[in-house]
């Protein structure tokens, strides 16, 4: 049963337990087996006292965001001019400079693991599906804040592209050019602003800031956001990816959920 | 050995002496790994957005600390790891606290000034003997005096909630769940801003705390916060109770 919310939100918005079911079964006949409270940790618990306050942070936000509100977007005019360009700005790898030369005709987005059925998208192809555009806040673990308009496919629409994800599936771990890869739960996968992006502030997306194409995981903080992304794998589990804690900055010690 | 018994009163009761040292040891690591984070970004701006070359309003480079010196001394992956944690340590001690406390009608005997206290005269009076930094005697030793609840008020339940709020408007989660509460600061490097100068007032709290505690006796003092057995001086011409 569902309650009556004070402040409902619109109704495409909304995300209940329900919907979310529905949205996975969008993905392909997935059943939510166990309960929600798979989404309230992280892959791999770090142990202690850090463990726990991991676990506290993660939950006690997700159970705020258990609507799938959209995060706030913001006006045009609120774009940041010169939005920075942090971390790495034009990856040193051979293929990357190649696709680079060639205007990344030839970059190739793969879908592997487990969907039902794989495919390899072009910029173009990404281009011709369905898209997003929001303006929104980047919020860097460091301390900085700006402001960006982001064009790009849905994460759901390109899955769901991919044949949707099977039952088992419960994470889909991304790979980008210069070796950062980073993994994400079904919980940001299914929010309806989570694209990968391709456009920024009305023009392809500028190389500093990870052409031609990268993440935007709204509710986590930069290092989540993912530039140069280079493949997309679904999966049951991140054994085997780096060190096994999920991504590359949780390998650095980082908390794996960026919310806080 | 306690000879005159009726000089030592029970100052502090074991709950509230529990949860304030736990409160210092978590007060210790919040500010420790504060400073951590902020040393990797040693710059503060006013409004939504904030990075590197966009107009600051505090540069520590202005204080003699460069960047990239700012980088070394700072470490924000151990700085934010641990401000988290005892960011729930404290929230979870602060709430046991106040529960702990909240039902009982000596805790609020004990913490709000009464009429009396809060008359002109006698808060003049208070200013003057603070001012000279002579300590209270006799029986009015045994509680706080208006000024230190006054102080402690504000602590509590003005500056504590508010670097808790300040904190959740710098989250990007909050951008989803809250976005008003970051408007209400007026945007996240605000909210961020404004998070620093309260931390400057908590530790400006703690060193009046710490000058307070020498002036009206350091050993008294600690002692009746750990275990809770507290002198008091007599007036000569005060009658012991």
């Amino acid at each position: 049963m569902s309650k009556i919310r004070k402040h409902e939100k619109p109704e495409e918005f909304t995300l209940t337990r329900r919907k979310l079911i529905s949205r996975f079964g969008a993905l392909g006949g997935i059943l939510l087996t166990g309960c929600d409270t798979q989404f309230y940790k992280p892959p791999i618990n770090r142990g202690g006292l850090i463990g726990i306050a991991d676990t506290l942070t993660m939950a006690s936000q997700r159970m705020l965001m258990s609507n799938q509100q959209l995060v706030q977007e913001h006006d045009v005019s609120e774009i940041t001019e010169n939005f920075p360009v942090w971390n790495q700005s034009d990856p040193d790898d051979e293929e990357f400079q190649r696709l680079k030369a060639g205007n990344y005709v030839d970059w190739r987005l793969p879908i592997t693991g487990l969907v039902n059925n794989p495919i390899s998208l072009s910029l173009e192809d990404l281009k011709r599906m369905p898209n997003r555009t929001q303006t929104t806040m980047h919020i860097c673990e460091q301390g900085w804040s700006a402001i960006a308009q982001w064009t790009g496919a849905p994460l759901l629409s390109v899955l769901q592209a991919a044949g949707g994800i099977k039952p088992e599936a419960k994470y889909i771990m991304i790979d980008a050019y210069g070796g950062w890869y980073e993994g994400y739960d079904m919980f940001d996968v299914v929010h309806p602003q989570t694209i990968l992006a391709y456009g920024m502030n009305g023009k392809d997306l500028p190389l500093g800031n990870g052409a031609p194409v990268r993440l935007r995981v709204e509710r986590h903080c930069g290092y989540k956001q993912l530039k140069f992304i280079k493949s997309i794998q679904v999966v049951s589990s991140v054994e085997g990816f780096g060190r096994g804690t999920g991504g590359l900055n949780s390998d650095f010690g980082f908390h794996w959920y960026a919310g806080a | 050995m306690l000879e005159a018994n009726k000089n030592w009163i029970h100052r502090h009761t074991t709950n509230a002496r529990i949860c304030h040292w736990i409160m210092v040891i978590s007060f210790f690591y919040l500010l420790y790994s504060g400073i951590m984070i902020f040393l990797h970004f040693p710059e503060l701006y006013w409004g939504k957005v904030g990075f590197q070359d966009y107009p600051a309003i505090f540069k520590l480079e202005d204080w003699g600390i460069s960047w990239e010196r700012a980088e070394e001394l700072g470490d924000r992956r151990w700085g934010r790891n641990y401000h988290y944690t005892f960011a729930w340590v404290f929230v979870l001690n602060g709430l046991i606290y106040l529960i702990w406390n909240g039902w009982q009608k000596k805790f609020y005997r004990k913490m709000l000034p009464t009429r009396q206290e809060l008359s002109i005269p006698h808060l003049k009076s208070e200013v003057k003997r603070h001012a000279k930094f002579r300590a209270a005697k006799g029986s009015a030793a045994a509680k706080y005096n208006v000024l230190q609840k006054l102080t402690y008020l504000i602590v509590l339940f003005v500056l504590f909630p508010f670097m808790i709020i300040s904190g959740f408007a710098q989250m990007p989660a909050f951008t989803a769940i809250s976005p008003e509460l970051i408007d209400l600061f007026g945007g996240r490097q605000t909210a961020r801003t404004l998070h620093v100068v309260c931390s400057l007032l908590l530790v400006l709290f703690v060193v009046v705390h710490l000058v307070q505690m020498v002036v009206a006796g350091a050993l008294n003092q600690l002692r009746g916060m750990i275990i809770g057995k507290y002198k008091i001086t007599q007036e000569s011409n005060e009658v012991a109770q």
